[in-house]
């Protein structure tokens, strides 16, 4: 054990009542932290004290805490998703942080986040956009034979990396003009590369980037902050194929 | 008719960077064959003022000249229109916000770049385009560079024209979605070059400043660059 001692941070926290309400930063002390707490568990422990001063504990959403669900995300001391790269903010530890620490936390911020309470924020925009187009139309029915629909090697595992994005909108919180386009770019790929989103390829560029624009997400000016931020490090390369999508379908297809 | 295709180049986002892109290619490809002609200016007064004179005696030129304000009208009003829009959107109030590493220096001053070269551009128009051209080509633009300010000023837009490019040119072949894995580290390499290459307006430009060409005539050179 490198690091055993309990120790103490001082949390600075972003206080919202509700949407539209005006928010503050609000200062918490925090003791006796273990270097081996998560940093939701440290909020837990901030949140177990509030409770038992009566005070309002902070809202603050997570899920499946293995970083692959992407309910949790926070701006910690000014890095999207915390200090570690690529990671979700579950999967910080208390380990990164010494005694006497100040550490700020914030949501996400963006037009198309609207604030619900403190630290959480409706993401129901990215939902939206995968409605617009996100899905495959199939008739149900027995499951084909596994090797009926032959897929090149490369191409599935371009689809796979693709398909790694948890839709945790770290991509619109790390961006300078609040896009989506990674997000958005790895839901059409994942589904442009197969044999299976074949069918509808065009019509999917074109309403899921429409609905993009809908949610009034900002335009991508290739600064790549997006793909320095991503737990699941989708690459911008997405973001040329969507391109790549919408032009050619709007250019060159029949709808 | 239906041009429903050709109006989402103008209500989509997409298709508004595309235009800001395909546009942004031209003007850089036009920016190279600039620098050609102005390269013609270390040649001599009978080269430069022989290429203006084809250029003028030429009835292609107005069209193509109309051609080069029509993509800087719509490179313009795609970029503001991007911009203003990014504005709106961009997140705002992060009390500590730090960049992870994807930005360059290029990339985070596009806005001022372009409007450092709107300006420079508008300048380069008052001085040379709209003016009395009778006292000749060549020795309106050399007579030009030898003043420091005129020169200082262009030196400036050429470095902004540079910052502009080392981001914008590698940027828009990813807007067309033209990015591969063999071919992207060649474009960003041949959009650094062409960013380069601008800053050869400003290497011209003193080169008259300090009456180098003068002084070359004086020692017997001659510049041996193009023959």
């Amino acid at each position: 054990m490198k690091q055993n001692k309990q120790f103490n941070v001082t949390v600075r926290v972003w206080r919202q009542a509700g949407p539209g309400e005006p928010g503050k930063m609000v200062s918490y002390k925090v003791g006796d932290i273990s270097p081996d707490m998560s940093f939701l568990e440290m909020l837990d422990v901030l949140n177990d004290d509030l409770l038992k001063k009566g005070e309002e504990p902070i809202a603050v959403e997570s899920d499946c805490r293995e970083g692959i669900c992407g309910c949790c995300g926070l701006v910690i001391n000014g890095d999207v998703h915390g200090p570690d790269e690529h990671s979700t903010v579950c999967q910080l530890h208390m380990r990164r942080f010494k005694d006497g620490d100040v550490i700020t936390v914030e949501p996400w911020r963006s037009k198309s986040f609207p604030a619900i309470k403190d630290l959480v924020v409706d993401r129901s925009a990215l939902d939206r956009i995968m409605q617009a187009g996100g899905f495959v139309s199939v008739n149900a029915g027995a499951a084909p034979d596994a090797n009926s629909v032959p897929v090149d090697r490369d191409r599935a595992e371009a689809a796979m990396d693709a398909a790694a994005c948890i839709g945790c909108g770290a991509c619109v919180a790390a961006c300078p003009n609040g896009a989506a386009m990674l997000f958005t770019g790895a839901k059409i790929s994942q589904l442009a590369l197969l044999p299976q989103g074949a069918p509808e390829r065009a019509a999917r560029a074109l309403n899921m980037v429409e609905a993009m624009d809908r949610e009034g997400f900002g335009n991508c000016t290739n600064e790549y902050e997006c793909e320095a931020v991503c737990p699941k490090e989708i690459k911008v390369s997405n973001i040329a194929r969507m391109n790549r999508e919408f032009l050619l379908a709007n250019l060159f297809s029949k709808r | 008719m239906d041009t429903t295709f050709l109006k989402k180049l103008i209500t989509t986002s997409l298709g508004r960077k595309s235009l800001m892109a395909v546009t942004g290619l031209l003007l850089g490809a036009f920016m190279l064959i600039h620098l050609g002609e102005n390269l013609l200016l270390l040649k001599g007064e009978t080269a430069y003022n022989g290429w203006v004179e084809f250029l003028l005696s030429n009835p292609v030129t107005p069209l193509l000249e109309f051609g080069l304000l029509l993509l800087f009208v719509v490179h313009i009003t795609a970029g503001v229109w991007v911009r203003v829009e990014d504005f709106l959107n961009s997140p705002r109030g992060y009390e500590a916000r730090r960049w992870q590493g994807g930005r360059t220096i290029g990339s985070a001053t596009m806005l001022y770049t372009a409007a450092a070269i709107l300006v420079y551009l508008l300048y380069h128009m008052l001085t040379f385009r709209f003016v009395d051209h009778s006292m000749g080509f060549y020795q309106m633009v050399t007579g030009a560079f030898r003043s420091p300010v005129f020169t200082s000023i262009y030196v400036a837009g050429s470095a902004a024209l540079a910052l502009h490019l080392s981001h914008g040119m590698q940027s828009a072949f990813q807007t067309l979605g033209l990015n591969h894995p063999k071919y992207t580290p060649l474009i960003k390499a041949g959009g650094w070059l062409v960013a380069l290459a601008m800053l050869g307006f400003a290497l011209i430009s003193l080169y008259f400043l300090f009456n180098m060409d003068l002084k070359a005539a004086e020692a017997g050179f001659q510049v041996i660059i193009i023959r």
